[in-house]
């Protein structure tokens, strides 16, 4: 599935990076590269849930999850910097009516 | 026809670890928005999500004590959706390997609903919907949840009441969560259909989603159960739907219908790996368990003999019933020290919250002591409760309040003396109590009461009293 140069746009302005024509096209064959090394996943594992759980299948121990200890977290600044903010919010278009 | 419920609950409970369930942030609660956040909670493109133990121990703990078996070798999936409540689109859930599986909840009445699956995942963001946007908060985004599926074996309104009360103090004995509902940490989707009473067949069902609160469940229901059974006996047919119910005037209404269900895209989470628990861990956990409430209330009430609604005051409140045990333990009555819990500590405790934490300012143990002066008829229930109101107000000890004067007169041999005295100084009223006038027996009590300052044991003197004339 090849993607388009108008697709690489819309998916740039939504992650608010800046392309100029030239990087897009450049992206659109490197994403096809990827889509492509996907489909070749795909066509190994047949698509199935169980078959992706056994490629990557590797275990944790238990004893080596988390401790469950307070990290400082993002200052509020940093966490809304790719925002214009509403009072510390991250504001979307109204999802309800 | 008459229709019978058929009714099932989906329970998120919030976990009470310290930070949500892949990354360091604290889950308290409130907190100006967006403050508990981090690059991994937020969705940050390469942040990667690593699993909190004590999520996982504490869904254990939920499991066993809701006789769940424990998958130990579990595994995360990705259910995919596109709101903004999820800054990530999808929310690391479990799909076909939950932690726990096939346990009960039981009731009072010995019914069993059972429990279907227990599984982890991560709560979503907090929406405000204001003007022409929806504003995003993201410190819950994150917390860790359990969602405790029951298999529909609820049938009336009042079983939900009992399904979820039972719950709640399930977890907070076990200490895994607050359940508080007005404060979200505990939200039931409660799914309902109706069958011909007596048919073995499932109806179709309605789900009600996020209710928070009890009331507005038992609600709820019977408003769901009057819209369907009217649809039912007008020969028409539920539609599978999704609900949404109104607090104000009471009614469900259909949020979406099954046509636009949504497909998760359920997938293996491939960031975090296969989790493999040993079995001497989930032992461990399952040991660590306390008695569950309702050991508890049924040991009281059969056991400890003790009233049974008094029992059930205060079985709900788990800091209560250990403060209970460490007076018993220490030699006082059982009766008699859940009778001063009722009467005397839990009137100082104004909220639901005061009493969870029985944070009264002496020990059981302390308690006890005075509790045994009581239990011996060294003293009576009203100085009992007077000096024990005196000793949670001061933290101090039984000493500092009754001395060996108070005490005088009131063991059973100088409460007889004092019984002939007052029968000796009182002819008129004997002859009056014998010739049939119950109340003449008050002119006695007067007596004592002024002989021992108020001190004496009125039943007990009653009884000697009652054995003399
Ligand atoms: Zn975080």
């Amino acid at each position: 599935m090849a993607i388009t140069e108008k697709e690489i746009k819309t998916l740039a302005r939504l992650a608010r990076l800046d392309f100029d024509d030239e990087r897009c096209r450049e992206f659109s064959g490197e994403f096809g590269e990827i889509i492509a090394f996907a489909d070749r996943i795909n066509a190994q594992v047949g698509g199935a849930t169980s078959d992706i759980r056994e490629v990557g299948g590797r275990e944790i121990a238990y004893g080596d999850l988390r401790d469950d200890e307070v990290k400082e977290s993002l200052l509020n600044e940093k966490v809304l910097s790719n925002v214009q903010s509403e009072g510390g919010f991250f504001p979307v278009r109204r999802v309800v009516k | 026809m008459k229709y019978e419920l058929v009714s099932g609950f989906e329970t998120h409970v919030e976990l009470a670890t310290a930070t949500k369930i892949f990354c360091g942030c604290t889950t308290a609660f409130g907190g100006e928005p967006n403050t508990h956040c981090c690059p991994v909670c937020t969705g940050q493109p390469g942040a990667l999500p690593v699993l909190n133990k004590k999520a996982v121990e504490f869904a254990i703990r939920a499991g066993l004590a809701t006789h769940c078996e424990i998958n130990t070798v579990t595994h995360l999936d990705r259910k995919n959706y596109c709101y903004p409540d999820l800054p990530k689109a999808y929310q690391i859930s479990q799909f076909d390997k939950p932690l726990c599986e096939h346990g009960y909840v039981e009731l009072e009445s010995g019914k069993k609903i059972r429990i279907l699956r227990i599984h982890i995942e991560e709560d979503a963001g907090k929406l405000v919907h204001e003007r022409g946007f929806t504003l995003i908060d993201y410190n819950r985004g994150g917390v860790p949840l359990i969602e405790i599926v029951s298999e529909p074996d609820i049938s009336s309104p009042e079983e939900a009441r009992e399904y979820v009360e039972k719950l709640q103090l399930i977890m907070r004995y076990i200490g895994v969560s607050d359940c508080k509902m007005q404060e979200g940490s505990m939200r039931c989707d409660v799914n309902i259909s109706l069958r011909p009473e007596g048919s073995e067949k499932l109806g179709t069902r309605t789900e009600i989603k996020n209710m928070n609160s009890i009331a507005h469940i038992e609600k709820a229901m019977r408003y769901e159960y009057g819209r369907q059974a009217e649809i039912l006996s007008g020969g028409g047919k539920v539609e599978q739907a999704t609900m949404r119910f109104d607090e104000t005037t009471g009614e469900t209404s259909v949020m979406r219908t099954k046509e636009d269900a949504q497909d998760y895209r359920y997938f293996p989470e491939p960031d975090i790996l296969t989790v493999n628990i040993p079995q001497s861990e989930v032992d461990r956990i399952k040991n660590s368990l306390p008695e569950l409430p309702l050991e508890k209330l049924r040991r009281y009430i059969d056991v400890l003999h003790l009233n049974a609604q008094n029992a059930r005051l205060i079985y709900k409140y788990k800091a209560a019933c250990d403060w209970f045990e460490e007076a018993v333990a220490a030699g006082a009555s059982p009766k008699n020290t859940l009778n001063l819990i009722v009467g005397t500590v839990f009137s100082r405790l104004d909220t639901e919250e005061d009493k969870e934490k029985f944070d009264v300012g002496i020990s059981g143990a302390q308690a006890a002591e005075l509790i045994k002066l009581l239990d011996g008829g060294k003293i009576n229930a009203t100085l009992a409760q007077m000096t024990l109101a005196k000793m949670l107000e001061t933290g101090d000890g039984v000493e500092k309040f009754i001395s060996a004067e108070d005490m005088r007169g009131m063991d059973d041999g100088e409460l007889t003396r004092l019984c002939k005295e007052a029968i000796a100084a009182n002819p008129q009223a004997v002859a009056d109590y014998k010739a049939g006038k119950e109340k003449a027996i008050f002119a006695l009590y007067g007596y004592l009461k002024r002989a021992t300052q108020g001190k004496a044991d009125v039943q007990k003197a009653t009884e000697i009293i009652k054995s003399l004339i």
